[in-house]
């Protein structure tokens, strides 16, 4: 079989494949060396590769081996799987502070730590509230701008900056209950707090990323929202075109600056000691997340306002409106 | 001599079939290259672990896989500890958004309104 070389891979494919540890199997033999092998040899070495590949893939506990999937496990794990991605194509505040404080709602704590890690959840969505109500004001703007068929550029624009200068301060707003935090959990759960912002950044990527990915149009932004308002393909290309077009004024997130970020942050965490404020870049990191998902949502629909029917603009406009209404992220 | 050469080589390259033939029957043990079925990021990012040996384990596809050294492995046999844990129910999961982009009523996007 052929493995794939991994400087052909898109980024969000090469950073998920890397922190998952799928890429040690990947044995790429350039093709100029096949023709030096002496076939009266290729027994032996045939020998010596089975054996090493079963050393290797025996040596643990059946590392990395396929599971058998039953059916259930996977109509589950897409169901919930599409909300969490649908979830983070419309709430970028906070940045990868998000994510953290998303990651707590399923870290499965003891019962003794749940009320402190509750009151710290709480406690970290009320230092994201600034951006968050930042957020909620662009997706007004924009749920009223698709329903008027009458989006305003400049209040768009306006309501990405504020967004990205929001998140901007949410990191240091946040120090003190992420210190905190990290006191309260013990070492597996730090673990996989960590584990749970790496799978939420990685889901976050591709919820954002995916409608410049060729290796998952069906999953795009794009393609549920033409399954789901019924767009035509002459509607389907103007809106590529058009976004296309309006991404361009957009600074290009360096997905490095988040990966790095997240790295210190995560190595930090897990040890003994730990102090937020001592992270650094985390701000940046934050505002340029937040900013870039905010600018890449507004130019979507400033792309798809256009070119909607009646009907469908009433019925794109309810949604971002819902998503407007309910971007509280959890600081109920 | 050559007649003798091509007779090792069948014979090696017969070991080396027979060798994989085996393995393949062997379960467990079965090379796998490139990419496999682990929990997916956005399965890991809505299920609450079970802690066990101290480190999070999560159930999927007939499995309990946990992260040890930055890779997935998954346990050949189930532990009774696990086992029991998942005679309880199945492991708590968090609904973020309902399938299709359409918001629940009441959604927050924290709590657990998305216990399954």
């Amino acid at each position: 079989m052929s493995a794939p070389d991994v400087r052909d891979l898109p980024w969000a494919t090469l950073w998920d494949t890397l922190r998952r540890g799928k890429i040690r199997h990947m044995v790429a033999i350039p093709m100029e060396h096949q023709t030096v092998l002496n076939p009266s040899k290729m027994g032996t070495i045939a020998t010596l590769l089975f054996g090493a590949l079963a050393a290797v893939n025996c040596g643990g506990a059946s590392a990395n081996a396929r599971p058998p999937a039953t059916a259930a496990s996977a109509s589950e794990v897409d169901e919930v799987a599409a909300g969490l991605t649908e979830h983070h194509r419309h709430h970028h505040h906070g940045g990868v502070t998000l994510l953290i404080a998303l990651s707590l709602d399923t870290l499965g704590v003891s019962p003794e730590e749940r009320t402190a890690v509750e009151k710290i959840r709480r406690d970290l969505h009320a230092r994201m509230e600034p951006a968050r109500a930042a957020q909620q004001k662009l997706a007004a703007a924009l749920a009223e701008g698709v329903a008027a068929a009458d989006l305003d550029a400049t209040t768009v624009d306006a309501a990405i900056a504020q967004v990205s200068a929001a998140a901007a301060k949410v990191h240091d707003a946040s120090a003190d209950a992420l210190n905190e935090l990290h006191a309260v959990l013990t070492p597996p759960e730090r673990a996989a707090l960590v584990d749970k912002v790496e799978a939420h950044w990685s889901v976050w990527q591709k919820a954002n990323a995916e409608e410049s990915d060729p290796a998952n149009p069906e999953g795009s932004r794009l393609a549920m929202l033409t399954t789901d308002l019924g767009l035509t393909q002459d509607q389907v290309d103007k809106i590529r075109a058009g976004f296309g077009e309006g991404m361009k004024g957009v600074p290009r997130l360096d997905p490095q600056e988040i990966v790095t970020h997240i790295r210190e942050f995560g190595d930090a965490f897990r040890s003994e000691k730990f102090d937020a404020k001592a992270l650094n870049g985390a701000n940046v990191a934050n505002a340029h997340l937040a900013g870039w998902g905010a600018a890449h949502l507004a130019h979507f629909v400033e792309a798809v306002s256009p070119v909607l029917t009646p009907d469908q603009r009433a019925e794109y406009a309810r949604r971002l409106g819902e998503h407007a209404g309910h971007s509280n992220g959890g600081n109920e | 001599m050559r007649l003798g050469n091509q007779t090792r080589m069948l014979r090696r390259f017969a070991c080396a079939v027979s060798l994989s033939a085996t393995l393949a029957a062997t379960p467990g043990c079965v090379p796998v290259f490139g990419y496999g079925d682990y929990p997916p990021d956005g399965y890991v990012a809505t299920t609450e672990p079970v802690y066990f040996e101290g480190r999070p384990a999560y159930w999927y596809g007939n499995q309990w896989y946990y992260r040890e050294g930055g890779r997935w492995n998954h346990y050949d046999r189930e532990p009774a500890a696990l086992h029991q844990r998942r005679m309880q129910g199945p492991q708590v999961r968090h609904t973020y958004e309902p399938p299709r982009g359409r918001p629940a009523v009441g959604h927050s996007g924290g709590r657990p309104g998305g216990r399954r």
